[in-house]
């Protein structure tokens, strides 16, 4: 009993020391390999000097590379200034993009950038030393031509081109090795004032954007990562940029200055996403910088100014003659809902949550949304119908149908929403059908709220959809995330008859929830008109008045022949009338009125466009009005061409497009991952390598510029290996089992 | 004798496991072998008919291009997609970029343990033939070989004259695949 069990202990050790072994070897063998795959191999090498090129550096080939040039070099780094004078109703920016050439050889710079959705662009100069050379407006395809005519003439020309209304391209061309050449573009917008608080958004990155779509065919002309002409996104090699991965540091960086000139004494100002140093230097101007300096673009920047509450304006009424006519931009803010009627009651209401789970909002975004729907769920009352669709690649429903908001519903949907995933693409069409799909019960308010960051190409076929199938619903984008496509959500909520929020940190979600909340309960501002006086006729830039929900004032800017009489505006609330009246007369005069006009009726005709037959005519109406305002459009772009030639006719032009960061927040395994899904790896396929081939839904494969290299070895290596070490253990135990048989 | 059956067992199992990792090991230059000489037909196919034809009838790709090295005696044909799968069969021509002989930087990835062990043969000056799928030949020459990694670089397949990468991992020998660095051979088009 004793040996036995004596006898069994030692055979347990002699397992265990044979375990032992064979796991040191196995161990050891992985170790081995992994150290020879991954240990930097570059000190003995003289080929390789990867490390020369700084972290976030593009390798490119030169474009039209001579016999003797180099096959690879750097692309240009880009720096930004930015200074805005915000004040009244209107803000004028300043961007000032500084482009360094760090390689040897004379190179084309391509930067896309965003800028705020209602930006009027009509300025742009190109500074060469200290030379300044102002740039002219062309229609877009002359302005190209101008521009590569300078570029093959090796003189220094820079091109602006929109691309949407929210994104832009800077072109310059023939930047000499190691030299420095700036390009400074001025815009106008208008401010939003919203809840009695004024807003001014800078945005700063342009994040990925998912092009949905078959793909016709691979034009190798596109330079970004999303596939070139898929049927749905014609332009989408345009839009689209390099991305780098986290790993590989931050660049472009940003530096920031506003200048606000209020007007009236400000209860309090705020920066959202970034800290900032605030100085009131005894003038009418408060001075906001940005407390790091320069700061990576990769969030957008937001500036929140309240006046005190007993002198926050309820009206404004401003004017610049311009052309033999006057322009004129109203404001009026109709009183508070809660003010005007005593006994408040919330309609019921029948609300649809729509939630974008797509790869783009992996990361913070997904958890902010989550917040966000969690809130508006346990808003409901037992009174309320809701429903529930989620989509990426596809669009699914929560219930079949809606059902009334009873305490169990309710937390089965925030159960339901905690547990999801961002993961894959963004195939808003079938989301929005399916949320627009049916009617409400009459009684019932229906209300469509949106949570997405709008990283699609495709908005002019969703505003589309929005607009043939909204019928009495109204929809509510919200905005999620540091840098969502704004454009794409103000328009959508504009054609939806609803507001548009944006939750760009966690720790706003509360705050801008209650906000929208206030709007999606108390009873709008409908029925909107305005009575002008019987002499004058009003041009305005849109055509109608959208709703107004709590907090939210009249915007008009008009064009109108003269400046006298009254210019009424009336609206019905809760069945009540609602009536104000403005003095023409009275308008303070201020610069940038008529540029603001023109920008937002091209937005009208522009957005008329998507949905209308006869786009020739809108192409002519929105050309004509941009020449006249010197306002880059989709068929105007701002060209400046230097007059002395700078680069040797002799020395080649290489050219490349400056990568991006990706957003704050984002998760870069998540938004270009899906490569993966296409490409099989093979199960040792390094998680962390670039995929910047990214895929459409249908999982093809599409590439613009910035092949990434493919993986090229198997494990056959290392299976053999193994395979040889785990016989020889075999062997070992056979031994073992011999001698104890 | 129970404890003796332990180790008979152990044995066992540690033989069959053994043999299937060096199986796997042969089955992946097995495969790579004999897929070239099944690729032939369907290379031929493509190349008589106008249309890609495919190797074997649930195949996602098909052969593109078929490359000689004269000097190192080399023949293989290449199929449509860099995707690994498509890499255990033969070189992959990339999506997205042009095809070989077309103007661009056409980018050709293959293993560095099986189809692309010969890339380290290859020095500037070498000649690298490609018929391509209507059936004109193309003649390269390596200009240059150099290593990057592949976590900072990108090609640009944008060029005015027909030019190639082909492109595998590096180093040659290591053991474990996945490492970030690549071996890229760059070749252009003499006629």
């Amino acid at each position: 009993m004793l040996t036995e069990s004596h006898g069994f202990s030692a055979a347990r050790t002699d397992i265990r020391r044979a375990v032992f072994c064979f796991l040191a070897t196995l161990t050891a063998l992985c170790a081995l390999a992994l150290s020879d795959a991954r240990a930097n191999p570059l000190a003995d090498l003289p080929l390789a000097k990867p490390g020369e090129v700084g972290s976030g550096s593009l390798l490119l080939r030169p474009r039209d590379g001579a016999e003797d040039t180099p096959h690879f070099r750097v692309a240009p780094t880009v720096a930004t200034e930015v200074e805005i004078d915000a004040g009244g109703l209107v803000a004028r920016a300043t961007v000032r993009q500084h482009f360094h050439n760090p390689g040897t050889e004379w190179v084309e710079g391509l930067y896309v950038f965003p800028l705020p959705e209602n930006a009027a662009v009509d300025h742009l100069r190109l500074i060469v030393g200290d030379r300044l050379i102002e740039g002219v407006i062309k229609e877009r395809q002359e302005a190209r031509r101008v521009y590569e005519q300078a570029r093959r003439e090796g003189r220094k020309a820079s091109l602006l081109e929109s691309e949407r209304p929210n994104i832009f391209t800077t072109s310059i061309a023939n930047i000499g090795p190691g030299e420095q050449v700036a390009v400074e573009i001025e815009y106008q917008q208008t401010l939003r004032y919203d809840q009695a608080a004024f807003s001014l958004r800078f945005p700063m990155v342009v994040g990925p954007r998912y092009v949905p779509g078959e793909i016709q065919s691979v034009s190798l002309t596109g330079n970004g990562w999303a596939v070139d002409g898929t049927d749905r996104v014609p332009d989408a090699g345009r839009i689209t940029s390099p991305v780098l991965r986290p790993e590989e540091g931050k660049i472009n960086p940003v530096a920031l200055r506003v200048r606000l000139a209020a007007g009236f004494p400000l209860a309090d100002i705020a920066s959202a996403y970034h800290s900032v140093d605030i100085v009131e230097d005894g003038t009418e101007a408060i001075q906001v910088t940005l407390a790091e300096g320069a700061v990576p673009a990769d969030r957008d920047f937001e500036l929140t100014w309240r006046p005190e509450v007993s002198t926050a304006p309820i009206a404004g009424l401003f004017t610049e003659p311009f052309d033999g006519a006057h322009y004129l931009l109203a404001m009026i803010l109709p009183p508070d809902p809660a003010a005007q009627t005593e006994t408040q009651q919330t309609p019921p209401r029948e609300v649809i949550f729509v939630l974008d789970i797509s790869g783009s909002m992996a990361g913070d975004s997904i958890a902010q949304a989550k917040a966000a729907l969690a809130l508006a769920i346990d808003r409901l009352t037992d009174q309320d119908r809701f429903n529930l669709v989620i989509f990426n690649d596809a669009a699914s429903a929560l219930f079949a149908a809606p059902q009334a908001a009873t305490p169990e519903q309710r937390a089965m949907a925030r159960e339901f929403v905690e547990a999801l995933e961002a993961d894959g693409g963004t195939e808003m069409v079938p989301a929005l059908t399916l949320a627009l799909r049916g009617q409400a019960p009459s009684g019932y308010l229906r209300q469509v709220v949106f949570l997405t960051d709008g990283s699609v190409g495709n908005e002019t076929e969703l505003f589309g959809i929005i607009d043939a199938d909204l019928g009495s619903a109204r929809l509510f984008t919200i905005g999620i995330g540091s840098a969502p496509n704004s454009y794409f959500m103000v328009k959508a909520a504009e054609t939806g008859r609803g507001t548009f929020t944006h939750i760009g940190a966690t720790s706003e979600v509360q705050d801008r929830m209650t906000a929208l909340f206030e709007k999606l309960e108390s009873p709008a501002m409908t029925d909107l008109a305005m009575t002008w006086p019987d002499d004058i006729s009003p041009r305005l830039s849109r055509e109608t008045l959208p709703d107004l929900y709590a907090g939210e004032p009249v915007m008009v800017i008009a064009q109108v022949n003269r400046l006298d009489g009254a210019l009424a505006v009336s609206g019905l609330r809760d069945g009540v009338q609602w009536r104000a009246t403005l003095d023409l007369a009275e308008a303070a005069p201020t610069k940038g009125i008529a540029t603001l006009w023109a920008r937002d009726r091209i937005d009208t005709l522009m957005h008329r466009g998507g949905l209308d037959s006869d786009p020739e005519a809108i192409r002519r109406d929105v050309l004509d009005l941009a020449l006249k305002h010197h306002l880059v459009s989709k068929y105007t772009s701002l060209v400046a061409v230097d007059v002395t030639p700078s680069r040797p006719a002799d020395a080649p032009l290489a050219s490349g497009k400056l990568p991006h960061n990706l957003p704050h927040g984002w998760d870069f395994d998540k938004v270009f991952g899906e490569a993966k899904r296409a490409l099989p790896a093979p199960r040792d396929q390094d998680a962390s390598l670039p995929q910047l081939t990214p895929v459409s839904a249908d999982g093809a494969v599409g590439i613009g510029t910035g092949i990434a290299l493919p993986q090229g070895a198997t494990p056959a290596g290392l299976q053999a290996l193994i395979g040889l070490a785990l016989m020889i253990l075999s062997l070992f135990m056979l031994v073992m089992w011999r001698r104890r048989a | 004798m129970k404890r003796s059956r332990v180790y008979l067992i152990l044995a066992i199992l540690l033989a069959a496991l053994g043999v299937w990792q060096v199986g796997e090991a042969g089955y992946m230059h097995a495969k790579a072998l004999l897929a070239q000489h099944l690729l032939e037909e369907s290379w031929v196919d493509t190349v008589t008919t106008g249309k890609p034809a495919r190797p074997w009838p649930w195949a996602d790709t098909s052969p593109v291009a078929r490359l000689r090295v004269p000097s190192l005696d080399q023949d293989m044909i290449v199929l449509s997609g860099g995707s690994g799968r498509t890499l255990a069969f033969a070189p992959g021509h990339v999506d997205g970029t042009p095809q070989p002989g077309a103007p661009g930087l056409s980018v050709i990835g293959g293993h560095r343990d099986t189809h692309f062990r010969m890339l380290r043969d290859l020095t500037p000056g070498t000649e690298i033939h490609v018929d391509d799928a209507d059936g004109a030949a193309h003649i390269f020459k390596v200009v240059e070989t150099r290593i990057v990694d592949s976590r900072d670089t990108r090609l640009d397949p944008i060029d005015a004259k027909p030019s190639l990468a082909l492109v595998t991992c590096w180093p040659f020998d290591a053991i474990a695949p996945g490492g970030p660095m690549r071996y890229l051979v760059i070749a252009e088009r003499t006629f």
